[in-house]
């Protein structure tokens, strides 16, 4: 059974996700709760932190495209920060960064909601 | 024996074996010996005078001898059937009034004893004999009849006292023995007390005995109104011969005189008859005034059998059902049909909606409507469930859970929890119309009955759970067999090029994919692609993207407009949270060119025969992740001069990310060098050496967690003149073989 988590945490306005692990078929639902709160607490800016995931499967992929579109339909985005290398090469692969901000360190992430690109 | 003395028996049934035939035959004829001898004895008598003692002595053990033999001749015979009480009452009855009739008829016989109680006539003698007989058969075949009825219930106490009883009745034949008139002379006060201790230990055995009336309970109201009757009438018999017994003086009654006769044949008998017919007339007493005291309970131990029986019966039908809807309707039928309560309603927690409430799937003799308005089942349903105990509420509409008045017919409730391996399945309600209309032994069969019912439910649903996972597992086979044909049966062939291919699905199903077609003569488009996740639903997205990929790159081959018509196609039908990855090429072997986009895949990677080798990583988005214009703008298209010796591989990222009993990742790296190594050998070969060093990475564990795909394409070039391409014969050097791996 992977291990994973997910961190709270707010950074100004912004909801940080802090991940922790392996984001995979099993964990993904972790991650789906987690994103489903921010929105029941309307917290629609939203950074993933991924100083601490170690892994990343299609399945956990599919959860930020499953609630990109709602989010952003509220004002919001879902912007994700601080990607190992080989985690970050998965995002990339599939094109991720065409679709989201994907920036190196969360105060970036925090920056570009202040400046007004969701 | 001889056959024919064997064959003049009397049939006394098919049922018997040749010993018990012989052993009867055998007593027979002792007996009739016997009392062949006691009649001669008599006749002796009459002729001689005055007996010898020692002769008598003879003639009573004769005596005894032969009707012991009697009694057991009768026994044998009343072992086999045991008797109704009824049939056992009816059968001494009528056997006593034939004996009061034959009795009378014989002793009107003219004959009689002289003082010294020696018969006068030829006739007495006779008369003597008969009346003994018939006596002793009575007699003998009452205590039989009785007999049947002390031990109805047979207990090991219970057969002690009847045994004791008639061993007591013995001793006191023996010591009669001695008090023969004429017998062993001496002081008469032992003989008394001898006869005192024999006789007084048998009496209280006789009472003791008398109380063994367990056939009463048994018995319909009707069957013991007829008993009362045939004992009343039995008790008059007995008093009847008791009487005639006892006065030694022909006084006028219905047998006069009797008792004469039979001390004279035999004293011994007669002590043994009297205290049998002791024995009769003391357990007539108690049946009848036992019957008597039974006859108001009949109707409530009628009825508590009559739930007993139809609940058993139930019990068996509920086990055999499997059917889970007459199962439910059969568990809350049945304890109204047995009467143990007016209206029944089973409620189950909810299993399929996934919450634990309860919901009412069954109602009896009451509307589920009605069940609705009247009870709280929820409230109930939690009480049983945290307590595990039944509840049980004598005045129902007392309790707030309930919104009847007693008119209502709600005025008794009985619930209990259904339980099976250790969890409740569902609660059994009972009501009843009457306050305090449960009696804690309805309680209890109630209770039996659910504890059958909880057992028959889990049986039913494991059964059905079983069958269901019967048939998902052959769905599945079937869906792997299906998916397995949507793959290429066979590798396409074409001059110059050689190619080789393998998909493994993790499950029985995968979402991994890879197909070619054939677009022309030297024309061959190929795709590699990977729906996110696995399993079944995985598997039905690369159904479709097969379809699509056998349909729209004949109509639009180039690489952008294939996927743009694909992702188009497909994110109709993707769930938001589902992609697809490809890589897409179509390879023209005339202008040796290959065109190839990357939509979100793992990258190919290419190799010449120099040994310089790359990933193509263009860009390209996943299929499904942008429902507009996105996609085609970022799209790379790469277009890529072939040489001969040039090698493309395509693959899954289950090849990558196999990690071996370290933790390592196979990676990206590694599958370059191997392929340098081997980039000289034509596709089969290669991508066997490919899965090789795989394998070997892995330590030999070949474990799939994910779905793996492999495919090698190598061009090897053709020879440069026409003329020996139009021929078979030239294309030696580089023999374009194409063999499809699975």
């Amino acid at each position: 059974m992977s291990n994973f988590s997910v961190g709270f945490r707010a950074n100004g306005a912004v909801q940080v996700l802090a991940l922790q692990g392996e984001l995979d078929a099993h964990t993904a639902s972790e991650l789906e709760a987690a994103i489903q709160k921010c929105k029941d607490d309307h917290h629609f800016q939203i950074v993933i932190n991924g100083e601490h995931l170690q892994y990343i499967s299609s399945a956990g992929l599919g959860v930020f495209m499953a609630y990109i579109e709602e989010v952003r339909e509220e004002g919001g985005d879902i912007k994700i920060a601080a990607l190992q290398p080989k985690v970050f090469n998965v995002f990339d692969l599939l094109g991720f960064p065409m679709l989201f901000d994907i920036v190196d360190t969360e105060d970036e992430a925090v920056a570009l909601f202040k400046n007004g690109s969701s | 024996m001889p056959n024919g003395l064997l064959s003049r028996l009397p049939k006394q049934g098919r049922l018997l074996g040749p010993g018990t035939r012989i052993k009867r035959a055998a007593l027979f004829i002792f007996f009739v010996v016997f009392y062949t001898l006691g009649a001669a004895y008599h006749l002796l008598l009459w002729n001689i005078g005055q007996p010898t003692a020692f002769l008598t002595f003879i003639y009573h053990g004769v005596i005894l001898a032969g009707y012991g033999t009697l009694w057991l001749l009768l026994s044998s015979q009343f072992d086999r059937v045991r008797a109704t009480p009824a049939k056992a009452f009816w059968h001494t009855l009528v056997l006593g009034i034939l004996l009061i009739g034959l009795s009378f008829v014989t002793l009107n016989i003219p004959g009689a004893f002289n003082d010294a109680g020696e018969p006068l006539t030829l006739t007495t003698i006779v008369k003597m004999n008969t009346l003994s007989l018939l006596e002793a058969t009575f007699f003998f075949i009452l205590l039989l009849r009785f007999r049947d009825l002390v031990l109805f219930k047979r207990t090991r106490s219970s057969q002690r006292n009847w045994y004791l009883m008639l061993a007591f009745m013995l001793f006191a034949v023996f010591a009669a023995f001695f008090n023969l008139p004429g017998g062993p002379g001496g002081n008469d006060a032992w003989r008394d007390y001898l006869l005192a201790l024999a006789i007084i230990p048998a009496v209280t055995f006789m009472v003791i005995n008398s109380f063994r009336i367990s056939w009463i309970v048994h018995l319909t109201f009707r069957e013991k109104m007829a008993i009362i009757g045939l004992s009343t009438l039995l008790l008059g018999l007995f008093t009847l011969i008791g009487v005639s017994l006892q006065t030694g003086d022909a006084f006028d009654n219905l047998m006069p005189g009797v008792s004469l006769y039979l001390n004279n044949y035999s004293y011994p008998l007669s002590m043994f008859m009297m205290l049998a017919g002791t024995f009769g007339f003391l357990y007539c007493i108690t049946a009848l005034l036992s019957l008597m005291f039974h006859l108001p309970t009949t109707s409530d131990f009628q009825r508590r059998a009559d739930e007993m029986a139809v609940m058993h019966s139930l019990t068996d039908l509920v086990n055999q059902v499997f059917d889970p809807e007459k199962l439910v309707s059969t568990i809350t039928a049945s304890p109204v049909e047995a009467g143990s309560a007016d209206a029944a309603w089973l409620a189950i927690a909810d299993l399929e909606t996934g919450s634990l409430r309860p919901r009412v799937i069954a109602t009896h003799n009451i509307a589920p409507a009605l069940v609705a308005e009247m009870v709280d089942t929820e409230a109930f349903y939690e009480e049983v469930l945290h307590t595990k105990e039944p509840v049980l509420l004598e005045q129902a509409h007392a309790d707030h859970r309930i919104a009847a008045h007693s008119g209502n017919g709600l005025s008794s409730l009985l619930v209990i929890p259904l339980s099976a391996r250790n969890e409740t399945l569902g609660a059994l309600f009972v009501t009843r119309n009457v306050a305090h209309g449960f009696e804690k032994d309805d309680v209890e069969a109630i209770s039996i009955f659910a504890a059958q019912a909880a057992l028959a439910l889990d049986n039913a649903r494991l059964f059905e759970e079983q069958i269901e996972k019967e048939r998902l597992s052959r769905e599945l086979a079937i869906a792997k067999e299906v998916q397995h044909k949507l793959l290429p049966q066979h590798l396409p062939m074409l001059d110059g090029l050689t190619l080789a291919a393998t998909s493994v699905s993790a499950q029985e199903v995968g979402g991994d994919y890879y197909d070619f077609v054939q677009l022309d003569e030297h024309r061959l488009a190929f795709i590699v692609g990977d729906v996110s996740g696995k399993g079944t639903s995985a598997a039905f997205y690369m159904a479709e993207m097969q379809g699509v990929f056998q349909s729209v790159t004949h109509i639009a081959p180039d690489p952008c407009d294939f996927l743009t018509h694909a992702n188009r196609a497909l994110c109709n039908s993707l769930e938001k949270n589902v992609f697809i990855s490809v890589v897409y090429g179509v390879l023209d072997l005339q202008e040796e060119v290959l065109l190839m986009a990357r939509a979100g895949h793992c990258p190919a990677a290419t190799i010449n025969l120099h040994g310089e080798s790359r990933y193509v990583r263009s860009q390209g988005l996943g299929l499904g992740l942008d429902r507009g214009s996105l996609f085609r703008k970022t799209l790379d298209v790469e277009r890529i001069p072939l040489q001969p010796g040039d090698v493309f591989v395509l693959y899954t990222d289950g090849l990558v990310e196999s990690r071996n009993p370290q933790g390592e990742e196979y990676g990206y790296d590694r599958l370059l060098e191997a392929l340098r190594a081997h980039r000289h050998e034509d596709a089969p070969d290669l991508h066997a050496s490919l899965m090789a060093d795989l394998d070997r990475f892995l330590g030999g564990l070949r474990q799939y967690d994910d779905d793996l795909t492999l495919v090698v394409l190598k061009w090897h070039g053709l020879p440069l003149s026409p003329a020996a391409a139009a021929t078979d014969n030239t294309r030696e050097i580089y023999p374009a073989r194409a063999v499809s791996l699975e």
